[in-house]
């Protein structure tokens, strides 16, 4: 976060009303904040962690395991900022909470399990928070027979390619049935992860290296199949002040776009009943919500069904913030609830656009044995004939 | 092992460790609400499932002779969920089921915990027909405290203040026991208060002192198909019992609200009659239109057009007025709201202004009409920057010289926070106090019950 934003944020935190709008979907029928239905103290309410944080900022609360605990029990879903009454904190809520998380990490309370993620990333053979040796892609790009230089880069996402493989071939497929001029770099974690859990200090050299790649290869245009990475790219660079000089879009789009365009068509059916999970860092955060919706009406013989709680309105998957790692049962029972909401609705297939989504939904899946094929939209679209019309 | 160690094992033994808690972060948002109120500090705050485990912590605090201090939703602003003598904060919202809706007597049986947004949406999704008087207040606060302060909604006006729609309580008495008030000690309907002596009021405005609420019955009302607002502007404080005299009368209104505050600008100098109607049918909406229309020319005022969006945001249901909440632009608001007869209103807005401007703030003020006009809950509000003690001490100081208008004019203050508990106490009648000294004393001998709350020397 920039010194400015810093200043407005700390200049305004202190009018919060702890009025409580933050804790509730939209109709006030069920808390919709992953933490405050958990724990229920108020403390774990936005506007406790709110007041905590400003505690901190006026002398009145000193730094400690426990407090930092508080402000990473969060999944920064951002249903806060949906239902916030007060205009000027909608969308800053969750940057506040991060800029507290970076704080707390100056003041050496980042809790062990998140400074895991940096400590992997930022080592030099893995350059990623799984702690998996660093893919420079050159293998893909042989296997893909992808180019050096291309006006795409398909950014892959440190989960797609550690995590979701079957996610990034999927993609990586689409993208070559597509007939788009693309190409893959040496990527480094995008560092989403680092800027969640308030670990921002070399954010910045990872963000240049990404953006000198993406220049290096040529491109004009950036995709990823990641919500995470889309965000990062598209909001959180900028904050920092880094000067992207291409396009960022996000599979869903490129899809779209291409099908609008009448560029592709997909020209078999999928004969399933499947309902959409909005990830967190697509809808709440980017407004992306009638994107993936659009490519979805557009597949024959699809059957979609919505679930209750959906777009401003989801639950969250429960693996954000570093909650995943942060909190690992927690995070499979924020899931679990989104797995009951997803049988109501009859749907055999889960699917989402976001592999860390992807990711905690298919544990979630597994654990508790809910039965449902958990896939990526992009996944989804790789198992169907895809003609090109031009 | 301290004693206070001692007794968290003990209070994590009734409820699990995961809903009871002494860590200072917990204790520190716990101690303050968004009023003018001074932190306060306590030693514990926990979260009960259960009506067996609500007699658990009040039995043990018996034993040990902690102070215990009952919360509903923690926004009454004036401090009376924060502990004066320490001890526990019993956060009841985890007690947030609701048991049963009785379609026929109209009444809804919940827990203690439940929130006015869950009831209204339940009753939204489930019986569309049938709606509760719920408060302008965010969506947060508990029907149960709510109603056990004696406020008041949106139907207020029709029904009377919501400790009039109590039909029944269960309570965890000061010494543990479980009481249940109303027809539901007679019988399994929670359907009226009597026809037995009527205990329940007895737990209405006495801010927990006497035990500690864990289900209640209130009463459900007919919910017509359509809604509509008709603002009238009044230029004399004077009419302005007149208006409301010839309102109620008509019978043809739900809810009247009066408005009277300095900015905007427009707003200045004038009174505006928020007045809600509702019928099934649109000739029904404009018949009582007309009506208001004319009963407004009575007493020299008009009718005032509201652009759609505007209306829409009025006819919402619950109302918060959070930029109010920010006036100061510093997230503190505090309200004297006072019971006043009728009469008295003119005089309210008179002094209440001169009070407002004493202070530098900006007069706030407005009325709810309750009861066809047997009671008016008038408020006055005093916005606040958080971030400034100074500006605080100000609201505090506007509040006090607040109530002590309200008391001279005959009124009392509602919800009242300690300072107006002490004023209310000097001017309440002797015999009075004697009687609820002796309740209380005979229902709580040990004094756990929010002790420092209606103090009675």
């Amino acid at each position: 976060m920039t010194s400015e934003a810093e200043l407005d944020w700390k200049d305004i935190i202190h009018r919060c009303f702890r009025c409580g709008y933050c804790k509730f979907t939209y109709d006030y029928n069920d808390f919709n904040c992953p933490s405050y239905k958990k724990h229920r103290f108020e403390t774990y309410s936005t506007g406790g962690r709110l007041w905590l944080i400003y505690g901190v900022i006026n002398g009145d609360l000193q730094w400690s395991e426990n407090l930092a605990n508080v402000l990473y029990s969060c999944p920064t879903c951002g249903n806060c900022m949906e239902n916030c009454r007060f205009e000027k904190f909608n969308f800053l809520l969750v940057d506040m909470i991060e800029a507290a998380r970076a704080e707390a990490t100056k003041s050496g309370f980042c809790p062990e399990k998140q400074k895991v993620l940096v400590e992997r990333a930022t080592n030099p053979e893995m350059w990623n928070p799984y702690g998996e040796p660093n893919s420079d892609n050159e293998a893909l790009k042989k296997e893909y027979d992808l180019p050096d230089e291309a006006e795409w880069v398909y950014f892959i996402g440190c989960t797609s390619n550690y995590r979701q493989q079957n996610l990034r071939d999927a993609t990586l497929r689409l993208l070559k049935k597509t007939g788009i001029d693309f190409t893959l770099v040496d990527e480094h974690c995008c560092t989403s992860p680092m800027l969640r859990t308030g670990q921002v200090d070399c954010a910045s050299d990872f963000m240049n290296y990404n953006i000198a790649r993406i220049k290096n290869a040529g491109a004009s245009k950036v995709v990823t199949s990641c919500a995470g990475c889309y965000r990062t790219l598209l909001k959180d660079y900028e904050k920092f002040g880094a000067d992207l000089g291409f396009e960022v879009y996000h599979t869903g789009e490129l899809i779209k776009k291409l099908l609008n365009d009448g560029k592709i068509k997909i020209a078999s059916n999928y004969d399933k009943v499947i309902t959409y999970h909005d990830p967190c860092h697509l809808g709440r955060h980017m407004d992306m919500y009638e994107v993936p919706r659009e490519v979805i009406k557009q597949i024959p013989g699809i059957k979609f069904v919505e679930m209750e709680r959906i777009r401003e309105n989801a639950w969250c998957c429960g693996a954000g913030g570093g909650v995943k790692i942060g909190y690992p049962d927690w995070a499979l029972e924020i899931s679990k609830e989104r797995l009951e909401e997803a049988k109501e609705t009859g749907a055999a297939v889960l699917t989402s656009m976001c592999p860390f989504c992807k990711t905690n939904l298919s544990d979630a899946n597994e654990t508790f044995n809910m039965g449902f094929e958990v896939l990526d939209l992009i996944e989804i679209l790789d198992q169907l004939d895809i003609e090109i019309l031009e | 092992m301290t004693k206070k160690e001692v007794i968290l094992t003990k209070l994590e033994n009734i409820v699990g460790q995961d809903f009871v808690s002494n860590k200072p972060e917990d204790l520190f948002i716990y101690s303050q609400d968004s009023g003018t109120s001074l932190p306060r500090p306590l030693d514990y705050v926990i979260m009960p499932r259960t009506v067996e485990q609500v007699q658990s912590i009040v039995r043990l605090a018996n034993e040990e002779k902690i102070p215990i201090v009952p919360m509903g939703g923690g926004m009454t602003l004036s401090g009376l969920t924060i502990p004066v003598k320490g001890g526990i904060v019993v956060d009841m919202k985890r007690m947030d089921r609701i048991i049963k809706i009785n379609e026929m007597s109209r009444y809804a049986l919940i827990e203690a915990g439940v929130t006015s947004g869950k009831l209204k949406s339940y009753l939204q999704r489930k019986f569309p027909n049938l709606q509760a008087s719920i408060p302008d207040a965010p969506p947060s606060i508990t029907i149960a405290g709510n109603v056990l302060i004696h406020g008041s909604g949106f139907l207020s006006q029709k029904y009377g203040d919501h400790g009039d729609t109590i039909n029944g309580l269960e309570v965890v008495l000061p010494n543990g026991e479980l009481a249940r008030l109303g027809s539901c000690a007679v019988s399994d309907f929670w359907f009226t208060r009597g026809p037995i002596p009527d205990l329940i009021g007895l737990f209405v405005s006495s801010f927990g002192t006497l035990g500690i609420a864990t289900k209640l019955s209130i009463k459900l009302y007919p919910k017509p198909k359509l809604r509509d607002l008709v603002v009238g502007v009044f230029d004399d404080i004077n009419a302005i019992p007149d208006l409301v005299l010839n309102l109620t009368h008509s019978e043809l209104v739900e809810d009247i609200l009066l408005a009277i505050q300095d900015k905007p600008n427009w707003m200045k100098g004038h009174i505006f009659a928020l007045v809600f109607i509702n019928g099934n049918t649109e000739e029904e909406l404009n018949r009582k239109n007309e009506a208001l229309k004319k009963i407004y020319q009575g007493v020299k005022g008009r009718q005032m057009k509201l652009p759609p969006r505007m209306k829409d945001f009025f006819l919402e249901k619950p109302i918060f007025y959070s930029t109010t909440a920010d006036f100061r632009k510093g997230g503190g608001f505090e309200y004297v709201g006072a019971m006043l007869p009728l009469k008295k209103i003119p005089e309210a807005l008179t002094k209440g202004s001169l009070i407002s401007s004493k202070h530098g703030i900006i007069p706030t003020m407005g009325c709810r009409v309750i009861g066809k006009g047997h009671n008016i809950l008038f408020f006055i509000s005093y916005a606040f920057n958080r971030a400034d003690p100074k500006d605080i001490q100000n609201a505090r100081n506007a509040l006090e010289d607040t109530n002590k208008a309200v008391l001279d004019m005959g009124g009392i203050p509602w919800k009242a926070e300690l300072n107006a508990q002490k004023l209310i106490l000097d001017k309440l009648d002797d015999k009075y106090k004697k009687l609820f000294k002796s309740i209380r004393s005979s229902l709580d001998p040990n004094g756990i019950m929010n002790p420092g709350n209606w103090e009675i020397g």
